[in-house]
Parts: structure tokens; C-alpha cells; sequence
């Protein structure tokens, strides 16, 4: 019995050595950057919806957001969604992974930052400050423009097109 | 050197405790897991549920193409996406087009989509969207006709429940019959090739 208490208190140890080794090389927040970002503005009178972005990580290092806050909602989460079979589950994840040299995408219908009970009226054209953590505990504030489907389906097949030209 | 022996043992061992308990290679996702299938072969067929204006039923749009959605107004994403690309298929069509199409969406969640929330939200993406509701058991019928299958789950988001469920569109044709199922996604041009083409089976 004592052997195990003793047993974690080491893995304790080792596993503090593991997060706090990152810290020395350079954040997870310096390292990773977070493009296009942008909330889908919610229809009238609902108070719940999604914040998505494409994080880049440029560390040498896998990093994971273990976390996402924001002044705008009661409650920010991490979410992910899944197709199985047909049949659209949503979940909330505790963290996000970011491979090293990789990138994360954060967009509709796949994982999310997930905006629950909006304490104001956000319009278009208004910015969403949201704050991610990393697993090192260093953080990074995001701006999100707040955009309507509709423009935001427009500017994907803005994308689509230049796309296609190369 | 016995103790220096239990010393990397017990170190190992460590390693491997940490290993089995805290390293999850695939684990960036947690929740419940539960089978989930489509529930029936879409047959569809006739139904009536209720509107913010009164009841409809599926042989009253008779003459019309029927676009048919299955979904819940709290869903930040699925179904916004789903009635974001159909509105759009809708905002092409001609007038005298548009007046032979009608896009119903029925919620899966009647307990917190009420009828004028409903509204509110259907109205959003396009004017002239319907929402209807019923009782649980109502919905559930309609859905068995068409193979949507939903299923309330319980997570550890602070917004409560979350609702499972198909995001097929379903295309009935003016006669009244399943003409057919548009998955989840399909862009605007494809829906409005369905439209136009279920507008020819008389």
C-alpha cells in the first residue's frame, strides 16, 4: 500500500518533469497560431454556437488546446462532431491535439470551440475574444470575427474557386 | 544492489502505470458511445404534425416538391449548415419554381423547440421554411417513415442534453412519394438538381 503511494508520488514527479520541460523550449502558444478564425453568428433568439479556426503548429512538438474561454458565453467547451453511419454526434472533448508541423481544423460539422448561453447580442461584424490554453498552461487570446452562414458559405466557395485555378 | 534492482523495477513499472492510465493515443475524444443506426429503410409516406399555424399534414402540399429535415434548433452546427446550403438552393430557384417547393424541418428536441422558437429559427434561413413539432411519439412515427433516427445523450457540456441525429434531407416528390435522400453537406447546385428533378416526376 505504501509502495503505491510512493509509486505516485513518482509518477508525479515524472509527469511534472514532462510538462514543465516544454516550457523551457518555447511555449505552446508561441508556437502555434490560429488562422481565419471566425463564430457563426447564432439565428435569433439562440443562445448557442460555434467558434472554428485552423491551428497551425510550427513547434518541433505535438501540442493540445486544453482549453477555450470567452467573456461572450456562460460556458465555452471544446467539441467535437461525428458522422457514424449517418447520424451526426456531438461531444465535447477535453482537448484538441495539434501535431507537430501539423494543424488542427476547427470547422462546421468536425471539432469546434463550442459557445453555450451567449450573455450578449453578437452581430455581424463584431469580434469574439477567445482565450485558448495550452497543455502547458501558456495561453493565447484569439479575435473571431462573427460571420452569418450565409457569408460564410460564400467565402468557402470563394476558397473552392481559387482552389481550383491552381 | 537488491535495492538499486527494486529501484528501476519499480520505476518501470511506473512507466507503464502512467502508460495504461494517462497516455491515450486516440483519446482526444470522450463521451458516450451507443449503437446508432439508421432505423428504417426511408419508405416515407404520409404524416401530420404541427405548425406555428395550425396543423399540416404531408397530402396538404400535395403539387409541391417537399424538402424534409430532421433536426433541433440547439445544434450550433449540423443543422444550421444543412438549412444554410438549402436556403441557398431555395434563393436560386425562380419565383414560379419556388412556389412548388416547400422545406419543412421538424425538431427531434420538442421539448425545448417550441413552435415559435421554431419559427424564429426557421425564419432565419429562409422566409418561407416551415417548422413543425409534436408530441415525442408523433415525431418518432414520422421519422420511422422516413429512416431518421435520433437519439437524446446526455454529456458533460454545461449546455445539457445534446440530440444525435440523421442529416439526410429528404426529397418528396409532388405526388407525395420519397423521391429521394440528400446527405448531409451536399451543396446548394446538387440540391436544387434534386429540386428540379423531382419536380418532373408528376
Amino acid at each position: 500500500m505504501t509502495d503505491k503511494f510512493h509509486s505516485i508520488r513518482i509518477a508525479a514527479c515524472i509527469l511534472g518533469t514532462l510538462i514543465a520541460a516544454p516550457a523551457l523550449a518555447g511555449s505552446a502558444a508561441e508556437s502555434v497560431s490560429a488562422n481565419d478564425p471566425f463564430v457563426r453568428l447564432a439565428p435569433p433568439g439562440m443562445t448557442n454556437t460555434g467558434a472554428f479556426m485552423v491551428l497551425k503548429n510550427a513547434d518541433s512538438k505535438d501540442h493540445k488546446v486544453v482549453k477555450a474561454e470567452s467573456t461572450v458565453a456562460k460556458a465555452t467547451e471544446l467539441h467535437t462532431h461525428t458522422n457514424e453511419g449517418g447520424v451526426m454526434k456531438m461531444r465535447p472533448v477535453k482537448d484538441i491535439e495539434i501535431k507537430s508541423k501539423g494543424e488542427a481544423v476547427l470547422k462546421p460539422g468536425s471539432l469546434h470551440v463550442m459557445l453555450i448561453g451567449l450573455k450578449q447580442d453578437i452581430k455581424e461584424g463584431d469580434n469574439v475574444a477567445i482565450t485558448l490554453t495550452f497543455e502547458d498552461g501558456s495561453s493565447k487570446k484569439v479575435e473571431a470575427p462573427v460571420r452569418k452562414i450565409q457569408t460564410e458559405m460564400k467565402m468557402e466557395m470563394m476558397h473552392d474557386h481559387e482552389g481550383m485555378k491552381h | 544492489m537488491k535495492k538499486f534492482l527494486v529501484g528501476i523495477i519499480l520505476a518501470l513499472s511506473l512507466l507503464l502505470v502512467w502508460a495504461i492510465t494517462l497516455w491515450q493515443p486516440s483519446g482526444t475524444q470522450s463521451g458516450i458511445h451507443s449503437p446508432l443506426g439508421l432505423a428504417e429503410v426511408p419508405r416515407g409516406g404520409d404524416f401530420t404534425l404541427h405548425s406555428p399555424s395550425g396543423p399540416l399534414a404531408l397530402h396538404d402540399l400535395k403539387g409541391k416538391v417537399v424538402l424534409l429535415y430532421f433536426g433541433y434548433t440547439f445544434c450550433p452546427d449540423i443543422c444550421p449548415t444543412s438549412l444554410g446550403f438549402t436556403s441557398q438552393a431555395l434563393a436560386s430557384l425562380d419565383k414560379d419554381e419556388l412556389d412548388k417547393v416547400q422545406m419543412l424541418f421538424v425538431t427531434v428536441d420538442p421539448e425545448r423547440d417550441k413552435l415559435d422558437k421554431l419559427k424564429t429559427y426557421t425564419a432565419y434561413f429562409h422566409p418561407s421554411i416551415v417548422g413543425l413539432s409534436g408530441t415525442p411519439e408523433e415525431i418518432a412515427k414520422v421519422a420511422k417513415l422516413y429512416g431518421a433516427s435520433y437519439a437524446k445523450q446526455n454529456t458533460a457540456s454545461a449546455g445539457g442534453y445534446v440530440v444525435d441525429h440523421s442529416a439526410y434531407t429528404y426529397v418528396i416528390a409532388p405526388d407525395g412519394s420519397l423521391f429521394k435522400a440528400l446527405d448531409h453537406g451536399t451543396p446548394p447546385a446538387q440540391v436544387v438538381e434534386a429540386i428540379r428533378a423531382a419536380m418532373q416526376m408528376k
